[in-house]
């Protein structure tokens, strides 16, 4: 708990030293060791300890920000001053009515012993269980492993103060078969227990070397298709961005515009910004020390949000959501915990309802900036790629490009399992997001790997 | 560096086979404008500091923003604990290619320093870019940014290698969004991803002419509202200096790094369709495209002095005359393609593990002017200014979506058309290219935010592109 004391400490000192007529700060301090294979040999394997502190200090309503990892004495004076100097340089935030006067102090755990105190040995050898897997399978492993413990402390000015200790679990693993068939897994959790890694690694072998040789290949046009969870998160994170966010809705791009209360995706969806769920990634405040509340944005189809920091909020006349992820970042609010409710499906019982579908594990380089208003978007599949006929899993497929409106998509929601799954980002240090596999009719497959 | 020194001479006691220390300190500042007033100043200084170790065949990085001494003494012993560990599970022979010892400094130049420019001043550049762009209805923001960047850096490695360097960049852009209805139009200059970025100081700023350009952009944001979408069907393409920089970056860049051939970044930023036996025999291209990576490029953001492995800034080709010769190496991959490296492994700070990175990967300049390529075109279209960008997991299958297309009819530019996409297969592509513009129409682009690595690194490259034409591309 030395880094929870350190990012308290840190945090105190900058709102002492800090003048102005208000100012808040927040500081992070980590550390984390992550492991990286390929080829079954991991090549790349780091331990880091890192710390940050963001002081903003307010002068007649104008802002200045300064952010740096020196967190002694001298380091937070001079971010201090910094601040400072910008505030006196800049022009007042239009509309912005000043930092939150009071926050309780929420309850919550984001944190885990086990995590914190996991070694990179011990990271090793349970990699070594599952290259061991891969010689008997016949089967090379790539991905990653980290562990991070650490802390976040926030405060301003009035006196809101909060601080919480946390750690998270992360492994991504791709077991590489023959020619081009490969598989993945992955898991997040604040504890280590709750990741079964031999499990992970016989889910990523399966769809490896399932229907080894029975390969197939398919023309462009509209497909049902099964997305699983590692595909669903790609999604979430552009329309975090694209939708969601203050940013996106005061400038007025974002979907949500104009449609509040209007039923904009399918009676069967329902996504919400969930940092308060203790399964899923609970942490409690934001980083303007606003508890968090559970947040809904698409609810059963309908069109809530969006998500907002304390500026945007003022600005737009509504009640902050505590969604701040910097202080003063562009995004002006976003959701670090987007999860997406569940069915009453199982994976089995979605492909065994689907005459003619694809099957997708996981997605690659999205891109949701082509229209926003729809949420039309791009990307390939990856890593599991299968033709469903008649309720049956058939052939494996190359990756496939597609081009799908997510609002169109979204209205379209044949089933959703029960189990949800959490994935995490690499933008992400506090959350993830969190959901089931979905059946989708009429997704518009647009091209291929290679042709 | 004498400490440093002394913790190098420790590391070869304990019995690495290599080791090497670096430190940065990072500065970036950041004045962002937004509707006619300033929505954020921000500045951050990060100090780093990180140890790399090679035991047996094992590697282990440890770093820490704590640069003190007493930190990089905790740090060099971590690596040793985390190569330990590296060992557990299985290890694969390490070889590194040889460089020589090198005691040196580099710097880039800038005229006048980023740092020394007074805040006001850079808030009433912006302004006076961005106010006179309001005001009509259908324009909901408009956004400006200028940003400046320092990293000090130094390197010493058991090897004898001690270098200090010190890279000075700056960057500016203004953005406009039209919305009329469900039509959201994005229009920017220089470019997206917040303007243009060099290694130089305010000069760039007067010269990137955000003021002289941002009344075209607004008129050409309000006209995309209404003009007729892109077609679908296959083209005769121009693609603009800007756009094509882009796809250099997504569709070479990508793909001749190395350690993605290899497989080592398969699990996040995927692997690479050019594999080593394709190495002087594959047609990446047609005969008049020729790619090279060139890290002397003066002003360029991807240039330096030498690499994060003490490796001298060089220029190569990647693809000449349209095959495939050379990839982006380090020192230990570039012995599995019998070469040496070729210097491009870097990393965002010290506390980064250095990988292969790109340096500035271009497309050199072939003959004649835009407006001759035009001429020569009957049908087709001209698309410039990146909106959307994907690609797969081996760089083949892309798709890029454009700020803004014009029909080009009978060799004369016709009306602008909205939301123009295209896509392809990244050899089929750069085969069908049958004109290549000259130096006239090259520019170098700065892009500094190039994602790859976990945890994920974000490197600051450039691209130079003339404008070119491709035959027969895929649109919609």
């Amino acid at each position: 708990m030395k880094d929870l004391a350190a990012a308290e400490k840190a945090v105190e000192m900058a709102l002492e030293i800090s003048s102005g007529d208000e100012a808040d700060a927040v500081c992070m301090v980590t550390d984390r060791s992550l492991s990286r294979f390929a080829s079954s040999v991991i090549h790349q394997n780091m331990a880091e300890r890192a710390a940050s502190l963001t002081i903003r200090v307010f002068e007649r309503g104008s802002a200045g920000v300064a952010t740096t990892s020196s967190i002694d004495k001298a380091g937070i004076e001079a971010a201090a001053a910094l601040a400072l100097d910008l505030a006196r340089r800049s022009q007042p935030i239009p509309d912005f009515r000043g930092l939150h006067r009071s926050a309780s102090r929420p309850a919550g755990n984001a944190w885990d012993e086990a995590t914190a105190r996991m070694t990179p040995a011990e990271k090793a050898e349970s990699l070594r269980d599952v290259f061991e897997r891969g010689r008997r399978d016949n089967l090379l492993f790539a991905g990653s492993f980290s562990t991070t413990s650490g802390a976040l402390a926030a405060g301003n000015s009035h006196g809101v103060r909060q601080s919480a200790p946390l750690t998270a679990a992360d492994i991504s693993l791709i077991a590489l078969g023959r020619g081009s068939a490969s598989g993945y897994a992955t898991a997040m959790s604040r504890r280590i227990a709750e990741i079964d890694v031999p499990a992970l690694a016989a889910a990523a072998s399966m769809k490896a070397t399932m229907l080894e040789g029975k390969e197939e290949t398919l023309e462009p046009g509209t497909w049902t298709v099964i997305l699983e969870p590692a595909a669903i998160t790609e999604v979430l994170d552009w329309l975090n961005n694209i939708a969601f966010s203050g940013q996106s809705f005061e400038d007025g791009s974002s979907l949500l515009v104009g449609n509040a209360g209007r039923r904009i995706m399918g009676e069967n969806l329902t996504i919400e910004d969930d940092a308060v769920d203790p399964s899923f990634l609970p942490f409690p405040f934001d980083l303007e020390g606003l508890p968090k509340r559970k947040i809904a944005l698409i609810e059963k189809g309908v069109a809530r949000g969006p998500l907002t920091d304390k500026v945007a909020a003022d600005r737009l006349g509504i009640e902050p959501t505590a969604s701040a992820a910097s202080l003063g970042g562009q995004e002006r609010g976003m959701g670090l915990h987007l999860s997406m409710s569940g069915g009453d499906e199982t994976l089995e019982s979605l492909i065994a309802g689907t005459e003619r579908g694809i099957w997708v594990t996981r997605f690659h380089y999205l891109n949701g900036l082509l229209d926003p208003k729809t949420a039309l978007m791009t990307g390939m599949t990856r890593d599991g790629t299968f033709l469903i006929r008649n309720g049956s899993v058939v052939a494996r497929l190359p990756n496939l490009r597609w081009t799908q409106s997510m609002v169109e998509a979204f209205s379209a929601i044949e089933g959703l399992t029960r189990e949800r799954r959490i994935v995490g980002s690499y933008w992400n240090p506090l959350g993830g997001t969190r959901s089931p596999a979905v059946k989708i009719a009429n997704w518009k497959i647009s091209g291929r790997s290679g042709g | 560096m004498d400490f440093e020194d002394r913790i190098l001479r420790d590391l070869v006691r304990r019995g690495v086979r290599y080791a090497d220390i670096r430190r940065t300190v990072t500065e970036n500042e950041r004045v962002h404008v937004r509707n006619g007033s300033v929505e954020s100043i921000a500045s951050a200084l990060e100090r780093a500091v990180g140890v790399r170790v090679l035991v047996g065949n094992g590697w282990g990085f440890a770093a820490d923003t704590d640069d003190s001494d007493e930190a990089l003494k905790r740090a060099a012993l971590r690596a040793l604990e985390v190569a330990a560990a590296s060992h557990i599970a299985a290890s694969a022979p390490v070889t590194l290619s040889e460089t020589d010892a090198v005691k040196g400094s580099w710097s880039s130049q800038w005229e006048i320093d980023p740092f020394s420019v007074p805040i006001d001043r850079k808030i009433d550049h912006l302004l006076a870019a961005t106010e006179p762009l309001r005001g009509d209805a259908r324009i909901h923001q408009v956004t400006g940014e200028i940003s400046s960047y320092r990293q000090r850096k130094e390197f010493a490695s058991t090897e004898g290698s001690r270098i200090e360097q010190t890279t000075t960049e700056m960057g500016a852009g203004i953005e406009l969004l039209a919305i009329s209805g469900s039509e959201v139009q994005r229009r920017t200059w220089p470019n997206p991803f917040g303007g243009d970025y060099q290694a130089r100081g305010w000069e760039l700023i007067d010269e990137l002419d955000l003021a002289g350009n941002g009344p075209r952009i607004r008129d050409e944001a309000i006209g995309l509202l209404t003009a007729p979408k892109a077609p679908s069907g296959r083209f005769d393409l121009i693609i603009g200096s800007s756009q094509l920089a882009l796809q250099v970056h997504e569709s070479c860049g990508h793909p001749v790094e190395l350690d993605r051939a290899l497989g080592t970044e398969i699990s996040l930023a995927g692997g690479s369709f050019l594999q080593p036996g394709m190495l002087g025999s594959f047609r990446y291209g047609s005969p008049l495209v020729n790619l090279t990576a060139d890290a002397t490029i003066p002003r360029a953001i991807g240039s330096f002095g030498w690499d994060d492995e003490g490796v001298p800034a060089q220029r190569f080709h990647l693809v000449k005359d349209g095959l495939f010769v050379n990839y982006l190496t380090g020192r230990d991959t570039a012995p599995v393609v019998r070469g040496s490296s070729n210097g491009t492994v870097r990393a965002e700070t010290a506390n980064r593990i250095p990988m292969i990175r790109m340096t500035n990967i271009s497309l050199e300049p072939g003959e004649g002017t835009l407006e001759e390529l035009i001429a020569d075109t009957r049908h087709g279209i001209l698309v410039d200014t990146n909106r959307a960008w994907s690609i797969d997991d081996v760089r083949l299958n892309f798709q890029f979506g454009c700020e803004i297309a014009w029909e080009i009819v009978e060799g004369k530019i016709g009306g602008m058309l909205r939301n123009p996409m295209y896509t392809g297969s990244t050899p089929d592509f750069w085969r069908s290219c049958d004109a290549v513009a000259g130096p006239g129409t090259w520019r170098v682009w700065g892009l500094p935010n190039c994602g790859k690595g976990d945890p994920m690194q974000t490197m600051r490259v450039a691209h130079g592109a003339p404008a070119a034409r491709f035959r027969q591309v895929e649109m919609g």
